[in-house]
C-alpha cells in the first residue's frame, strides 16, 4: 500500500520533471466524479440513458475551450439492489480522488446509500430516484435532488384526472416502495378532489399476465385505471386492458413515461395520460441542442425520462467544482445554496431539504409521441381521451 | 484430486523435515492471502488482471508439477500450520488496511458469505440436502437483527437468537425435505425462498418493501460504526466488522471441521451416499438430515444479523433468489465440501465482479460466462473436498 | 357471480395453464433422459420470442407480407432458435457435465440462461425495454354478454392445447420417442439396443426446447409485448409445475401448469384486494403438495432414482 502510493508518487516527480511544464492553461488537472445507476438488469434501460446523458454532460463541458478542469466520470453499476448499492457508494465515497456524485434511479437503493455518503461527506445529486423520504427523510446536507418527488406528481394526477371529470378509478401497483408510494400519495390527494377508488391491486413488479386482475376491474367498470409502477408494468396492463376489452382510460406516473412505453404498447398506447416532472425536451430551451448532441454523440441507448436529469445534475456538480475547486466540504456548500441554476431541465432551487423545487406536467400519447398536455390534440379538443370516447 | 491422493505416503517422520515442511506450507499461504489482499484492495484494471492470472498459473503449477503438487499435499498434511498463517496472515492484511473502508467491506463480505457457505456445506455438502433458499435464511438473521437490536439485548445473544430464528423457520420446510429428495427438494426450497421474498414485501408489518433500519453491532458497549480508531491509528468503521466476521468464519469453520472428522460426520457421509446401506447400519436418516439441516440454516442466520448490522438496513430484496444462487455458486465452485475452496470462491463471485467495473454493462454477461467456463472445466470446483482417507487407521491397527 | 366473467376467468386460466404446461413438459423431457434440470429453459422461452419478433419485424421492414406468412416465417425462427439455442447448451454445457454432480449442471445452466438474457439486453436495440409484439393474427373479438375473448386468443388456446396432445403422440408414437423413453428409463441397456445415447439427448433438447420458442411465440402473440426479462419467472414457475406434477411422467407437468395457473387465478377471484398474496399462496401450496406427494402428484414409477 505506502510502496504503491510513493511509487507512483515517484512516477509523478519523474514525469513532472520530464516534461516541459507548459502555461498552466494546457495543464489541466482532473477531476472525477461518480455515476451510479443500474447499468444491468431490468432497470438498466433507464441507467444507462442516466449514464450517457451525464457522460455528455461530461464531454461537452471538458470541450469548453475555458474550462478549468478535465473532468472524468466514473460510472458504478448498483444493480438496483441495496446490498450492491451499498457496496459501490462506499467505494465510490471512500475513494478521495471522487469529489460528487451523481447517483441512482431506483428508490429502495437511493434511501439505502444516504447514510454511507453522508458518513463519508461525498455531496451527491440524485438524478432520478422519487421517494420523498431520500431528501425529507433526513437531514444529510451531502444529499440533493434534482428531480421532483412522487408526492408532486400524485397531487397532479388526483387533480388533472378529476378535473377532467373521472370518477372512479382502480389502482394497480407493485410492490416495490416505488409502487407503493405513488399509490400512497395519489390516493391521499384523490380523496380531497372528489374521486373514489373502487379497487386497489398490489402486483409483484414481474408479474407477466394480469388478465386475472383486470377481470376484476371489467366487473368494477372504472372510469380510469392508474398505474403505479415502471415501464414494464405498464406495457403488460395496456395491452391486457385491450385485449379483455376494458375501455377504461390509463394514467400513470412518471415511471410508464418513456419511449418504451411507446414502443412497448404501441397502438394501444395512444391517449394514456401520465404524469412527470420535468417538461419535454423541446420545451427547454436547450432541449434541442442536447437531442443534437445526444445522437451526434452516437450512444446505443435514448437518454429516457431521467436522461436530461442526470445531465443536469452533471453540469450543477461541474460547475460547482468550477467554482470552489476539488473540494468536497466547499462543493457540498456551494450545492446546498444552488437557486436560480439554469439547467437544461429549468431553473433548479434547492428546498432547505436540497430539494428541487418541481412542478409535475401532464403529458399523454399521442401519435406515437409523449405531448405536453397543454400543446396536444386532446387538451385542444380535436381527439378525445380513450376513457371519454367510451361514453364514460 | 490428484494432490489427495499424495498425502499418506508422505514421510512424516523426520522431525527436522517436518519444520521445514511447515515453513513452506505456512510460505505458501501466506503468498496465497498477500495475493487474496491484493486483489482486494487494488483498483488498478492491469493489477487486478496480472493478480488473476497469477492465481490461475500458480493453481495450475499446485497441480501440473511435481514440486507444486509436493507442496499442495503438504497443505493437506499439516491443516494446522495452514489455519495458523491465514489467522495471521488476516489480521496481518486487516492491520496493513485497517483505514481502507471499501475494501474492508468487501473483506467482511467475503467473511460472511463465506460462513453462509459453511452452513450449506453442512446441508447440501455432507447431508446431501440441498438448499435453494440461503439467502432467504440469511435475511431472516437480518431481520431479527433490525426487530431486535434497539430492544436492548446484548448483541452477541441477537446473533445468537438469530440463529435460532432461522433454524426454527427451517423447521417448518423440515417433513417435506426430509420425506423428498433431489430436485423435489430443490423445489420445496425455492418455493420457500420465493414465498418469503414475497410475503415480506407485501406485508406491511416489517417494513414492507422499503425494508428496516438495523442497529450497528456493539459488543459490551461498544458500537462498531462508532470506531474510528483503535490506540494511535485511524481506522475505518468497517475493520471491526472485517475481524468480526473474519472471527464467525474461523467459528464456523472449526464447528464443521470437527464435525466432518466425528462420528456425525461419517454418518451424514454414509447418509448422502446411500441411505439404505446407511440406514442398515442403523443410522436414523431422517435424524441426521433434520440436524445437518437446521445447524446449517442456524449458521446462515447468524451470519445475516452480523450482515444485517454492518449494512444497516434489511429489506425484501435480500432474500432473493438470485442472492441464494450466488451463495450456491459459492459453494459449488469451490467445491463441495472444502471450506477454504468457498473463501476462494466468495471472493471470485463478489470481488471480481466488483472489479470489473469498468466493463460496467457487460460484466454480468463476462461474470457469467466465467463461472460456466470453471463448471465446465473443472467440475468439481477450484478446490475438491479432501476425500476421506482411513488408511492410517489401518496402519495403526 | 356473472357467469360472463366466470367464464373469462376460466378462459385466462386455461391460456395461462396451457404455457405453463408447454413450458414445463419441456423441463421434464430433460430430466426424463438425462436426470438433469435445464434451468435456462426460461430464458430459451424467452429467445424464442425475440428471435420471431425480429424476423417477422426485419421481413416487415423490407416487405409487406400477408399476415399467414408473417406468422409462419415467425414460427419458423422461433422454432429454429429454440431448438439451435437448446442443442447449443445441451451439447457445450450437458452433456459434458453429465457425470458431475445435479447442481452443478443446474448452476451452469442457470448461468446460461443469464448469458442469453444479457446477450438479448444488449443486443437489440433498446433491449432493456420492452418490445410491442406484431399482431400476426386475425384481429376481432367474440363477444357474449360480458364474456369477450379475442379471436386470436383462442387460436392461440387451440395451437397450445394441440401442441400438448402433438408431443404427447412424438413421446408415445414416433423412433424418436421410442428412443426418449428407452433412454429415459435405462440410458445404458438402451445404448445396448443400439440407441445413440447422445444424439438421443440432443434429439430431446432440440425437442424440448422447441416448446420453449414456441411458447416465446405464443406469449407475445398473446399479451403483445416481450421483454428480455419475462423467461426468468416463467422458468421457476415451469419448473414448479413440472416437479409438483410429477418429472417422470408427461400428463404430470401438464396437470402442473393448469394447477399452478388455478391456483393464481382462483386467489384474485377470492380475494380480489389482496391479490398481491397470490404469489405466497401459491408456493405455500407447492411446499403443501409436495410434503404430501414427495415425487409429483402423478408419481414416478419408480421413486428408486439415484
Amino acid at each position: 500500500m505506502k510502496m504503491k502510493k510513493s511509487l507512483s508518487a515517484l512516477a509523478c516527480a519523474a514525469l513532472t520533471a520530464l516534461t516541459l511544464q507548459p502555461s498552466a492553461g494546457f495543464a489541466k488537472d482532473t477531476v472525477k466524479i461518480a455515476f451510479i445507476g443500474p447499468l444491468t438488469g431490468g432497470n438498466s434501460a433507464t441507467g444507462l440513458g442516466g449514464r450517457n446523458s451525464a457522460a455528455l454532460a461530461v464531454d461537452l463541458h471538458n470541450a469548453k475551450p475555458d474550462a478549468k478542469y478535465t473532468y472524468e466520470l466514473v460510472p458504478f453499476d448498483d444493480e438496483c439492489k441495496p446490498n450492491v448499492g451499498v457496496q459501490v457508494a462506499t467505494k465510490a465515497a471512500s475513494d478521495k480522488s471522487i469529489i460528487a456524485g451523481i447517483t441512482h434511479y431506483c428508490s429502495a437503493v437511493a434511501i439505502a446509500t444516504v447514510e454511507t455518503y453522508n458518513r463519508f461527506g461525498l455531496p451527491v445529486v440524485v438524478w432520478g430516484a422519487v421517494l420523498p423520504e431520500i431528501t425529507y427523510g433526513n437531514d444529510f446536507k451531502e444529499i440533493h435532488r434534482v428531480n421532483g418527488t412522487m408526492i408532486n406528481e400524485g397531487k397532479m394526477a388526483a387533480e388533472f384526472l378529476t378535473k377532467q371529470g373521472f370518477k372512479t378509478f382502480v389502482v394497480i401497483h407493485d410492490t416495490t416502495d416505488y409502487g407503493k408510494g405513488q399509490n400512497k400519495y395519489f390516493a391521499e390527494n384523490l380523496k380531497p378532489q372528489g374521486g373514489d377508488i373502487v379497487a386497489t391491486f398490489a402486483v409483484s413488479p414481474d408479474q407477466q399476465d394480469f388478465t386475472a386482475e383486470l377481470t376484476k376491474v371489467k366487473e368494477l367498470k372504472p372510469d380510469v385505471v392508474f398505474i403505479g409502477g415502471l415501464t414494464p408494468l405498464g406495457v403488460r396492463v395496456r395491452s391486457q386492458m385491450d385485449r379483455l376489452g376494458i375501455p377504461a382510460q390509463l394514467a400513470g406516473v412518471s415511471g410508464i413515461m418513456s419511449a418504451g412505453f411507446i414502443e412497448g404498447a404501441g397502438q394501444a398506447a395512444e391517449g394514456t395520460v401520465s404524469f412527470h416532472n420535468g417538461a419535454p425536451l423541446t420545451k427547454y430551451a436547450d432541449g434541442k441542442a442536447f437531442m443534437d448532441a445526444y445522437t451526434k454523440a452516437g450512444y446505443r441507448e435514448d437518454p429516457d425520462a431521467y436522461g436530461p436529469f442526470a445531465f443536469s445534475a452533471a453540469n450543477l456538480v461541474m460547475d460547482a467544482i468550477d467554482k470552489v475547486g476539488p473540494d468536497r466540504k466547499k462543493v457540498r456548500d456551494v450545492l446546498n445554496t444552488t437557486k436560480g441554476y439554469k439547467a437544461l431541465v429549468g431553473e433548479v432551487n434547492f428546498d432547505d431539504h436540497r430539494q428541487n423545487i418541481v412542478s409535475a406536467n401532464v403529458y399523454v400519447a399521442q401519435d406515437g409521441k409523449w405531448v405536453y398536455w397543454p400543446d396536444s390534440a386532446y387538451a385542444a379538443g380535436t381527439k378525445k381521451l380513450p376513457g371519454k370516447t367510451a361514453g364514460n | 484430486m490428484s494432490m489427495l491422493q499424495l498425502a499418506p505416503t508422505l514421510d512424516t517422520a523426520n522431525g527436522r523435515s517436518v519444520g521445514l515442511q511447515r515453513v513452506v506450507v505456512a510460505l505458501t499461504v501466506a503468498v496465497l492471502f498477500a495475493g487474496g489482499g491484493f486483489l482486494l484492495h487494488t483498483e488498478e484494471q492491469g493489477q487486478v488482471i496480472a493478480l488473476l492470472a497469477a492465481f490461475v498459473a500458480l493453481f495450475a503449477l499446485g497441480e501440473k508439477l511435481p514440486a507444486g503438487r509436493r507442496v499442495a499435499a503438504l497443505c493437506v498434511a499439516h491443516p494446522g500450520t495452514v489455519n495458523l498463517t491465514a489467522a495471521v496472515m488476516v489480521l496481518a492484511i486487516a492491520a496493513a488496511l485497517r483505514e481502507e473502508h471499501y475494501t474492508l467491506l468487501m473483506m467482511a463480505t467475503v467473511a460472511l458469505f463465506a460462513t453462509a457457505a459453511a452452513g450449506l456445506t453442512l446441508q447440501m455438502a455432507f447431508a446431501g440436502v440441498p438448499n435453494f433458499a440461503g439467502a432467504a435464511f440469511f435475511a431472516v438473521g437480518s431481520y431479527v437483527a433490525a426487530v431486535l437490536g434497539t430492544s436492548g439485548i446484548p448483541h452477541l445473544l441477537v446473533l445468537v437468537i438469530a440463529g435460532l430464528a432461522a433454524a426454527v423457520l427451517g423447521l417448518l420446510l423440515l417433513l417435506p425435505v426430509l420425506r423428498t429428495r433431489g430436485h423435489y427438494a430443490a423445489l420445496v426450497t425455492i418455493a420457500f425462498g420465493l414465498l418469503l421474498r414475497s410475503f415480506l414485501e407485501v406485508n406491511d408489518v416489517l417494513g414492507g418493501p422499503q425494508g428496516m433500519k438495523v442497529p450497528s453491532f456493539s459488543l459490551f458497549g461498544l458500537s462498531f460504526s462508532r470506531v474510528t480508531e483503535i490506540g494511535p491509528y485511524d481506522v475505518s468503521f468497517y475493520l471491526p466488522y472485517a475481524l468480526a466476521g473474519c472471527f464467525l468464519f474461523a467459528l464456523a469453520f472449526a464447528v464443521v471441521r470437527r464435525l466432518e472428522f466425528s462420528f456425525a460426520g461419517v454418518a451424514l457421509d454414509a447418509v448422502r451416499s446411500d441411505e439404505v446401506s446407511a440406514s442398515v447400519f442403523g443410522l436414523s436418516i431422517a435424524r441426521w438430515k433434520a440436524t445437518a439441516f437446521l445447524m446449517g440454516n442456524a449458521l446462515i442466520g447468524v451470519a445475516g444479523a452480523l450482515y444485517g448490522m454492518m449494512n444497516a438496513f434489511v429489506n425484501p430484496n435480500s432474500a432473493n433468489f438470485g442472492d441464494s444462487l450466488i451463495m450456491l455458486s459459492i459453494l459449488v465452485l469451490g467445491g463441495l465440501g472444502n471450506l477454504w475452496g468457498a473463501v476462494v470462491a466468495s471472493v471470485v463471485i463478489l470481488v471480481i465482479p466488483e472489479k470489473l467495473q469498468a466493463i460496467q454493462e457487460f460484466r454480468l454477461v463476462i461474470f457469467a460466462l466465467l463461472v460456466i467456463a470453471i463448471l465446465r472445466f473443472r467440475p468439481s470446483g477450484l478446490m475438491p473436498r479432501v476425500t476421506r482417507d482411513f488408511s492410517s487407521f489401518a496402519k495403526e491397527g | 357471480m356473472d357467469p360472463g366473467l366466470l367464464a373469462q376467468y376460466v378462459f385466462n386460466g386455461l391460456m395461462l395453464g396451457t404455457i405453463y404446461a408447454i413450458v414445463a413438459v419441456g423441463f421434464s423431457l430433460f430430466f426424463g433422459v438425462l436426470d438433469v434440470i435445464k434451468f435456462s429453459h426460461g430464458d430459451v422461452v424467452t429467445v424464442g420470442a425475440f428471435s420471431a419478433f425480429g424476423a417477422a419485424g426485419l421481413v416487415a421492414a423490407a416487405v409487406t407480407l400477408p399476415g399467414p406468412l408473417a406468422l409462419a416465417l415467425g414460427l419458423l425462427a422461433a422454432l429454429g432458435a429454440g431448438a439451435a439455442s437448446g442443442m447449443l447448451i445441451g451439447r457445450v454445457l450437458v452433456l459434458p457435465l453429465k457425470n458431475a454432480p445435479a447442481v452443478n449442471v443446474l448452476l451452469a445452466t442457470l448461468m446460461a440462461g443469464t448469458v442469453l438474457r444479457e446477450v438479448i439486453r444488449l443486443g437489440v436495440p433498446n433491449g432493456g425495454n420492452p418490445k410491442p409484439f406484431p399482431a400476426l393474427l386475425p384481429e376481432g373479438v367474440l363477444a357474449a354478454g360480458s364474456f369477450s375473448v379475442g379471436i386470436d386468443s383462442v387460436i392461440i388456446l387451440v395451437a397450445g392445447i394441440a401442441v400438448v396432445v402433438a408431443t404427447h403422440l412424438v413421446i408415445t408414437r414416433t423412433r424418436l420417442g421410442l428412443a426418449i423413453r428407452a433412454v429415459a428409463q435405462d440410458g445404458e441397456v438402451a445404448q445396448l439396443a443400439g440407441i445413440s445415447f447422445s444424439r438421443t439427448v440432443l434429439g430431446t433438447f432440440a425437442l424440448g426446447s422447441m416448446l420453449a420458442g414456441l411458447a416465446g411465440l405464443m406469449l407475445g402473440l398473446y399479451y403483445r409485448e416481450i421483454n428480455f426479462n419475462m423467461g426468468v419467472l416463467l422458468g421457476i414457475i415451469g419448473f414448479a409445475c413440472a416437479v409438483v406434477g410429477g418429472l417422470g411422467s408427461l400428463i404430470g407437468p401438464i396437470l402442473g401448469g393448469f394447477l399452478f395457473a388455478g391456483i393464481q387465478t382462483g386467489v384474485t377471484v377470492v380475494l380480489p384486494f389482496t391479490s398481491a398474496y397470490k404469489d405466497v399462496v401459491a408456493f405455500a401450496v407447492i411446499i403443501l403438495l409436495i410434503g404430501l406427494f414427495p415425487t409429483g402428484l402423478i408419481a414416478e414409477k419408480s421413486s428408486e432414482r439415484v
